[in-house]
C-alpha cells in the first residue's frame, strides 16, 4: 500500500534550540518525499493534537511520523484508526543528550554533528513509515475460558477459588489422594493477621472446604497431568492416575548427548528419529491430539516445593548425620505427632538450637532455597519447643539474617517476648555430639563473645526446592520437550523474568504461584495465587482478542513466516524462548500464535530472513539502516548504529538523557524488542552501507539473568561471535561489532559505554568498504 | 579460635526479672538507641544495651558482675527514646531489685520483704513482739501495762535495755549481711570488669588511701547528688531523694548521739534517763527538723513516682511502693508518737510508739534485704568505679600497678626489653 505520510516535529523541551527544525522539515518534504511536514511548539497539547487530527482527516494521511517525545509515552489524542504512527524520541536522543561543549574548538562543527544526527532520525522515521504495515489481530475463536490448576496445596486451592470467583471454570489436579499439600501437614502455622504473638491452626483446612463446596471447581485428587498440548485459549490436558504410565505421556526429545553415536559424531536424522521413537515407545507423538483431553484456556502452576534434603556428607560441621540433627521439615513432622521426642532415645526435647545459615564464618548466606520463610519457620518451631515446655523449654535461634518482612515483624516481636526464646546473630561454626545431646558453637554473636550451648536437638533451616527443578510437572507436548527449559539459569525456577514479570513462566499461558515460584509463607502463597489466577485469566482474554501477553500487551501483531523459502533449519523452533513453535515431520515450523510473546527471537534466528512482523521486520530495520546518510569523505564523521533493547537499555538511555548525561552524536539508535530479534543481516547491511560500527545494548544474561525474554541477549551474543568471524574474514576488525549488557539502573554508565565504543571505532578509522 | 563461653540461660532469672518490673526486657532488638542517649554509656561499654541482651539471655552472673547497673539512677531517657518500648530504665530497676535479692543472705528475709503481705506481716509481728516484751518487762519494772501511769514517757513501757537487747542483734545481722553482700558484689564486679579483686591475686589496698582516694569522694558525690541531678526525664526526683537522704543521715546522728548519751552515759552512770529531751534541746530540734525533712522528702518522691508512672516514663514495682510506704510509716509514727507524748494521751501514745518501733525495726532490717539495699550497692559501685578507672589507668597509687598486670603479659614484655637493650648495643 502506498503511503501518504505526514511528519511532525515538536520544537519544545529544547528541541528547537538544539537543531535547525526548518532544515529537517525541508529534508522530509524534499529528499524523503513526505506529503506534509510541520513543526509545533506544543505538539502534544490540544492545539498540536488537533492540528494532526485535522491533517489526518483532510489530507487522508495513512502514516505519520512524530519526532519529539519518546515512543514510550502514550497520548490519548494520538490514536487514529488505520494510520501507522512512528514516534521517535529526538528530545531524549538528540536535544537532551547532545551538548555543544562550552570550550569546544569548533562549535559549528559540533552543531553540524547534532543536526546530521537529527536528519538521520528523520530519514529512519520516514523509512519506517513507508515500510511498516498495521497488524490485523489474530483472534482465537471459541477460546476456552477454563483454568487448570496444578497442585491442591494452599496456592492451588487459593488460585482455584480466585478463578472460580471471577467466573471461570476450574479444573484442580492434585497428585496426592487428599487436598491441602504441605500446609495441611503442619502442627501450627505462622499467623496470617493480628494478633501475631501466637501460632494458629492451619488455614488450609478452611480453603479445602471452600473448594469442595464450590460448584465451579472440579477437583481431581490422585491425578497427574500426563501431557499438556495446545496453546493458551485451547490447551488440551491429558490426565492420568498418579504414578501410572499413560500412552499420552508427553514424549521426551533426545538430549544433546543422545544425538551422538559412540564416537561422538552426530547421528543421522533417520537414526535420531529411530532413537527418539525407542525412547518414547508407547507414547503418542507430541503433535498427536488426545481426543479425550480436557480443554482449558490457561494454567496456574501451583505444584509447590520439595524440602531440601542435605546430601549425606553435606554440613558435616553441623553434625548432619547425627540422628538429633534434623531439617525443619523433619522437625515439623516430629512436632505434628505431638510432644517432640528426641530421635536418638525418645527423650522429651527441652532445648533446641535452630541454625539458619550453614556457612560458619566464611559465608553468611542462608541454606539453599531459603528465604524469609525459613526465618519465620524457625521462630514458629521455636514456639513449639516453648509450648511443649512452658516452664523450662529453651529455643535458640542462631541467624545471620532474621527476615521477617512486612507484618511479620509483629510475629517476630511477639515471639521475642517469650523468655525461653533466645535470638542472636552469629556464625554457627560447629555442632558436635556432647553426652547424649549436642553442643553448638556460635562465633561473632551480638553477645560480644563466642558462645556454646548444650541442646537436645539441632534444626537446620533448610529451604524449599521448586518442583520444577527435578520434574517436568506440566508435561508439555511441545517441540522443545515436556519440561521448562534453561532451568539452570535461575536455580530451577521457571519464571521468564523474576523481577519484571511475576507469575509469567517460560511457557505462555502457564502462571506459577506459591512455592514453585519462590520460597514463601502460606500467607504469601495465598496472595501469590491470586496474582497468578488473574494472569491466567488475562492470557485467555489476550488469546480471544488476539494480542500478546505481558510485556507487549498492546501488540496485535504476530510473526509471519514465508514458508516457501523455509529450509527447515529448525533454528526458530529450537531458539524460541517460549516454545511457541512446534514443527511437522520435515521440520517446518508450526506457529502457535497464542503461545507467542512477540519478542522476535525467531526473526533474529532465521538465516533465510523469512520471519517478520508487519511493523518490525528484516526489511524495515535494514532499510532504516540504509537510510542513514554516510559521508565518505570525512574521517571525523564516522557513523555507528546502536541496537538498544526496549526493555532495559533504551529506557536507561532515556533516563541518562533526562539526567543531563550526554554521549557521542555519531551513534544512531534503533530500539529493538529484544537483542534476540537482531538478525545478523542488519549488521551486514550496516557494514555494507559504510557504517563504521555496530553496538548492541541488551540485558544481563546467564546466572540471575535479566533478559525479559529469557535468553535473547545470550543468543545475540552467540550470533555476534559468528559475525565477528565473518568480519575477520573480510579483513575488518571484529571489534567493530560489540554487545554490552546493561541493567536499567545502570543508566549512569551508559554514556561512557557508548563513548568508549565510539573512541575505539574512531581509533580503527573508517570502514574500508565505505563508499563502495 | 577465640575462647568460647558456655552459655546456660537461667529462665527463672528472666522470669523473676519480668515479674519485678522488667516485663519489657524481651522487646529489645539491639538498636542501641539507649546507649546513644545514656550519659553513662561509653564506647567500650554500651550501656544499657549490653545489660538488656544479658538479661534477655538470662545471664544472671554476667549481670551480677556489672557495676554499671548501679551507676544508673533511672533517669528514664533510655525508656523515653526506645523505639520498641522495651523500657531499659525499668528493666535496670528490676535488675537492681533482683541483684539485691541475689546478694541477700539469708534469702528468706529478702523473700519476705519483697511483697506487701510480707512487709505488713513483719510490721505486725514486730508490733506484737514488742508488746510481749513490754508486758514481760513490766513484770520486772512494775509499771502498769499496757498504759503506764503518770506523764507519758516511753522508757516507762520499754527502757533501752530490752530495746537494745532486741535491736543490737538485728544491727549485727544487718551489718553482717551488708558486709557479705558488698564483698560478694565487689568481687563480682571486679571479675566482671577484668580486674582481680583484692581477695584475688592483687594485694589488698591499704585502708587509708583507699578511703581517702575513693570512698570519700564517692560519698561526697552521693551526698551532693551530682549524678542524680543530671537525670533527664525525671530530674525532679533527685530533690525529694536528696532531702530524704540528708534526713536519714541526720536521724542517724541523732540516734547515735542518743544511744551514747542515754544508753552508755546517762543510765549506767547518772542513773537517770536522758530522754525524753525537752523541745529546746539542740539534739531534739535537730531531730525534729530531720523528721519533717523525712516526711516531706518521701512525700515528694511518692508524688513524683506517681506522676512519672502515670506518664509512662517509668514503671513502679511493688517494691518501689513498699519502701516508700515503709519510710512514710516510720516518719509519721515517729512524729505522731512525739506529738501524742507531748499531748499526754497515753491511750494512743504508747501503741503508736510501739508501732513506730515496729516500723523502724522493719525498715532497718530491710537495708540489705530490699530495695533499700541500693544504698549499699550504689555506694559500692560509685567507689568501685573510681577505683577501677585508676586500676585500669595504672595509677591506683598503692604500689599495686605492677601486680595488676597478669603474669603472662609480664613474661612477654621481658624479652622485648632485652631486645631493646640488645639493639642499643
Amino acid at each position: 500500500m502506498s503511503k501518504k505520510i505526514g511528519l511532525y516535529i515538536y520544537t519544545g523541551d529544547g528541541i528547537g534550540e538544539a537543531v535547525d527544525v526548518d532544515k529537517l522539515l525541508e529534508l522530509a518534504t524534499g529528499e524523503m518525499g513526505v506529503a506534509l511536514a510541520k513543526k509545533h511548539a506544543d505538539l502534544y497539547g490540544p492545539e498540536g493534537l488537533s492540528m494532526i487530527k485535522t491533517d489526518v482527516e483532510s489530507e487522508e494521511l495513512n502514516a505519520i511520523a512524530i519526532l519529539g517525545l519518546s515512543f514510550r509515552y502514550e497520548f490519548e489524542g494520538l490514536k487514529f484508526p488505520g494510520v501507522y504512527i512512528e514516534k521517535v524520541g529526538i528530545r531524549e536522543l538528540v536535544a537532551w543528550s547532545k551538548k555543544v561543549k562550552e570550550d569546544a574548538e569548533d562549535p559549528d562543527k559540533e552543531k553540524e554533528h547534532i543536526q546530521e544526527l537529527a536528519e538521520d532520525y528523520v530519514r529512519m522515521a520516514v523509512t519506517r513509515c513507508q515500510k511498516a504495515e498495521l497488524p490485523t489481530p489474530d483472534k482465537l475463536e471459541d477460546a476456552n475460558e477454563g483454568i487448570l490448576v496444578i497442585g491442591g496445596g494452599v496456592s492451588g486451592l487459593s488460585a482455584a477459588l480466585e478463578a472460580a470467583e471471577a467466573g471461570h471454570k476450574v479444573l484442580l489436579v492434585e497428585r496426592e489422594p487428599q487436598l491441602g499439600g504441605f500446609a495441611a501437614k503442619v502442627r501450627k502455622q505462622v499467623p496470617v493477621g493480628p494478633s501475631y504473638d501466637h501460632l494458629i491452626d492451619p488455614v488450609v483446612i478452611d480453603l479445602i472446604e471452600k473448594v469442595q463446596n464450590n460448584e465451579k471447581v472440579d477437583v481431581r485428587t490422585g491425578t497427574e497431568v500426563a501431557r499438556t498440548a495446545g496453546a493458551p485459549g485451547a490447551f488440551r490436558i491429558s490426565l492420568k492416575p498418579t504414578g501410572t504410565k499413560s500412552e499420552w505421556d508427553a514424549p521426551v526429545p533426545l538430549t544433546e548427548e543422545e544425538k551422538l553415536d559412540e564416537n561422538g559424531n552426530e547421528l543421522s536424522a533417520d537414526d535420531q528419529k529411530k532413537k527418539y521413537e525407542e525412547k518414547n515407545e508407547g507414547r503418542h507423538d507430541y503433535m498427536e491430539v488426545d481426543p479425550n483431553a480436557e480443554i482449558v484456556g490457561a494454567i496456574v502452576l501451583a505444584s509447590g516445593w520439595k524440602p531440601y534434603q542435605p546430601k549425606e556428607d553435606e554440613f558435616e560441621h553441623l553434625a548432619w548425620g547425627n540422628p538429633n540433627v534434623v531439617t525443619n521439615v523433619q522437625f515439623e513432622e516430629l512436632a505434628k505427632e505431638g510432644r517432640v521426642k528426641r530421635p536418638s532415645d525418645g527423650k522429651e526435647v527441652k532445648s533446641v538450637a535452630f541454625v539458619l545459615s550453614p556457612g560458619g564464618k566464611e559465608d553468611d548466606a542462608d541454606f539453599p532455597y531459603a528465604g524469609a520463610v525459613t526465618s519465620l519457620v524457625a521462630l514458629k518451631q521455636a514456639k513449639y519447643v516453648r509450648e511443649d515446655n512452658p516452664e523450662d523449654g529453651k529455643a535458640f535461634v542462631f541467624y545471620q539474617h532474621m527476615r521477617t518482612p512486612g507484618q511479620y515483624e509483629y510475629f517476630y516481636k511477639g515471639l521475642q517476648n517469650d523468655p525461653g526464646i533466645f535470638l542472636t546473630k552469629g556464625a554457627v561454626t560447629k555442632v558436635e555430639a556432647a553426652g547424649d545431646g549436642l553442643n553448638v558453637t556460635v562465633e561473632d554473636t551480638i553477645l560480644g563473645e563466642d558462645i556454646n550451648v548444650d541442646v537436645d536437638m539441632v534444626v537446620l533451616a533448610t529451604g524449599m526446592v521448586p518442583t520444577t527443578k527435578h520434574e517436568a510437572v506440566v508435561n508439555f507436548a511441545y517441540r522443545q520437550g515436556p519440561a521448562f527449559r534453561d532451568l539452570d539459569l535461575f536455580g530451577g525456577y521457571c519464571d521468564s523474568n523474576f523481577i519484571c514479570f511475576p507469575y509469567e513462566t517460560r511457557r505462555t499461558g502457564v502462571y506459577a504461584a506459591g512455592g514453585v515460584r519462590r520460597t514463601m509463607t502460606i500467607e504469601e502463597a495465598m496472595e501469590d495465587a491470586t496474582g497468578a489466577a488473574l494472569k491466567a485469566i488475562q492470557s485467555v482474554v489476550a488469546a480471544e482478542e488476539g494480542h500478546a501477553v505481558h510485556p507487549r500487551t498492546w501488540d496485535f501483531d504476530f510473526p509471519d513466516f514465508y514458508f516457501q523459502r523455509c529450509t527447515q533449519c529448525k533454528r526458530c523452533t529450537e531458539e524460541c524462548p517460549f516454545g511457541a513453535l512446534d514443527d511437522d515431520e520435515k521440520g517446518t515450523p508450526k506457529p502457535n500464535p497464542t503461545r507467542c510473546r512477540r519478542c522476535g527471537t525467531c526473526m533474529g534466528a532465521c538465516p533465510e530472513r523469512i520471519i517478520g512482523f508487519k511493523d518490525y521486520n528484516i526489511d524495515i530495520v535494514g532499510s532504516m539502516i540504509k537510510a542513514i546518510e554516510v559521508p565518505d569523505d570525512d574521517d571525523d564523521k564516522l557513523r555507528m548504529i546502536c541496537f538498544a533493547c526496549e526493555n532495559d537499555a533504551y529506557p536507561a538511555l532515556e533516563m541518562a538523557a533526562k539526567k543531563g548525561l550526554t554521549w557521542s552524536p555519531l551513534v544512531r539508535i534503533i530500539p529493538v524488542r529484544c537483542l534476540g530479534s537482531v538478525n545478523v543481516s542488519w549488521i551486514k547491511d550496516a557494514m555494507s552501507s559504510g557504517l563504521d560500527g555496530a553496538l548492541l545494548l541488551g540485558c544481563r544474561y546467564g546466572d540471575d539473568y535479566q533478559c525479559h525474554f529469557v535468553k535473547g541477549s545470550e543468543l545475540a551474543n552467540r550470533r555476534m561471535d559468528n559475525v565477528a568471524e565473518s568480519l575477520n574474514s573480510l579483513g575488518m576488525e571484529p571489534e567493530r561489532v560489540k554487545l554490552r549488557e546493561i541493567a536499567i539502573d545502570e543508566y549512569d554508565k551508559l554514556p561512557q559505554i557508548i563513548d568508549d565504543f565510539v573512541e575505539e571505532v574512531l581509533g580503527m578509522g573508517p570502514n574500508p568498504f565505505k563508499g563502495w | 579460635m577465640a575462647e568460647t563461653k558456655k552459655i546456660q540461660p537461667d529462665l527463672s532469672f528472666i522470669r523473676g526479672l519480668m515479674e519485678s518490673g522488667g516485663d519489657t526486657v524481651n522487646r529489645c532488638y539491639q538498636c542501641a538507641t539507649c546507649s546513644v542517649v545514656c550519659p553513662l554509656s561509653t564506647e567500650e561499654r554500651a550501656f544499657p544495651r549490653k545489660e538488656m541482651l544479658w538479661a534477655q539471655w538470662g545471664l544472671a552472673s554476667k549481670i551480677a558482675g556489672d557495676a554499671d547497673v548501679w551507676l544508673c539512677h533511672q533517669c528514664g531517657d533510655c525508656s523515653a527514646y526506645c523505639p520498641r518500648d522495651a523500657k531499659p530504665g525499668d528493666v535496670l530497676g528490676a535488675i537492681r531489685l533482683n541483684a539485691i535479692k541475689y546478694y541477700a543472705e539469708p534469702k528468706a528475709i529478702a523473700e519476705t520483704l519483697s511483697n506487701r503481705a510480707g512487709v505488713l506481716g513483719t510490721v505486725i509481728a514486730a508490733f506484737v513482739v514488742w508488746y510481749i516484751i513490754a508486758f514481760l518487762w513490766s513484770l520486772h519494772t512494775g509499771e502498769h501495762f499496757p498504759f503506764p501511769e503518770g506523764t507519758v514517757a516511753y522508757h516507762k513501757i520499754l527502757t533501752f535495755v530490752p530495746i537494745d537487747v532486741v535491736v543490737l542483734p538485728i544491727v549485727g545481722l544487718v551489718v553482717w549481711a551488708s558486709y557479705k553482700g558488698i564483698t560478694r558484689f565487689w568481687n563480682d564486679i571486679a571479675k566482671g570488669s577484668g580486674i582481680e579483686s583484692y581477695t584475688g591475686t592483687a594485694p589488698k589496698p591499704a585502708v587509708g588511701p583507699f578511703v581517702s582516694k575513693y570512698v570519700v569522694p564517692a560519698v561526697q558525690e552521693i551526698l551532693a547528688h551530682t549524678r542524680f541531678e543530671k537525670c533527664g526525664e525525671t530530674k525532679e526526683r533527685a530533690k525529694g531523694h536528696k532531702l530524704l537522704l540528708w534526713s536519714f543521715i541526720m536521724l542517724f546522728i541523732v540516734t547515735t548521739s542518743v544511744f551514747i548519751l542515754n544508753d552508755v552515759i546517762y543510765v549506767p552512770f547518772l542513773h537517770k534517763h536522758f530522754t525524753p529531751m525537752p523541745l529546746w534541746n539542740p539534739i531534739k530540734i535537730f531531730a525534729n527538723i530531720a523528721a519533717v525533712m523525712l516526711v516531706v522528702g518521701i512525700w515528694m518522691i511518692f508524688q513524683m513516682r506517681k506522676e512519672k508512672t502515670a506518664e509512662g516514663v517509668l514503671q513502679s514495682s511493688e517494691q518501689d511502693w513498699i519502701l516508700i510506704w515503709l519510710i512514710f510509716a516510720v516518719g509519721v509514727t515517729g512524729i505522731l508518737a512525739e506529738l501524742l507524748r507531748l499531748m499526754n494521751i497515753a491511750g494512743l501514745a504508747y501503741p503508736v510508739y510501739i508501732l513506730h518501733l515496729a516500723t523502724v525495726v522493719t525498715l532497718f532490717l530491710a537495708v540489705p534485704f530490699s530495695k533499700f539495699g541500693h544504698l549499699l550497692y550504689r555506694t559500692t559501685a560509685y567507689v568501685y568505679q573510681r577505683y577501677e578507672d585508676d586500676m585500669k589507668a595504672g595509677k591506683a597509687g598503692f604500689g599495686m600497678e605492677k601486680d595488676v598486670i597478669p603474669p603472662a603479659e609480664q613474661a612477654e614484655e621481658a624479652p622485648e626489653d632485652q631486645k631493646q637493650e640488645e639493639s642499643k648495643e
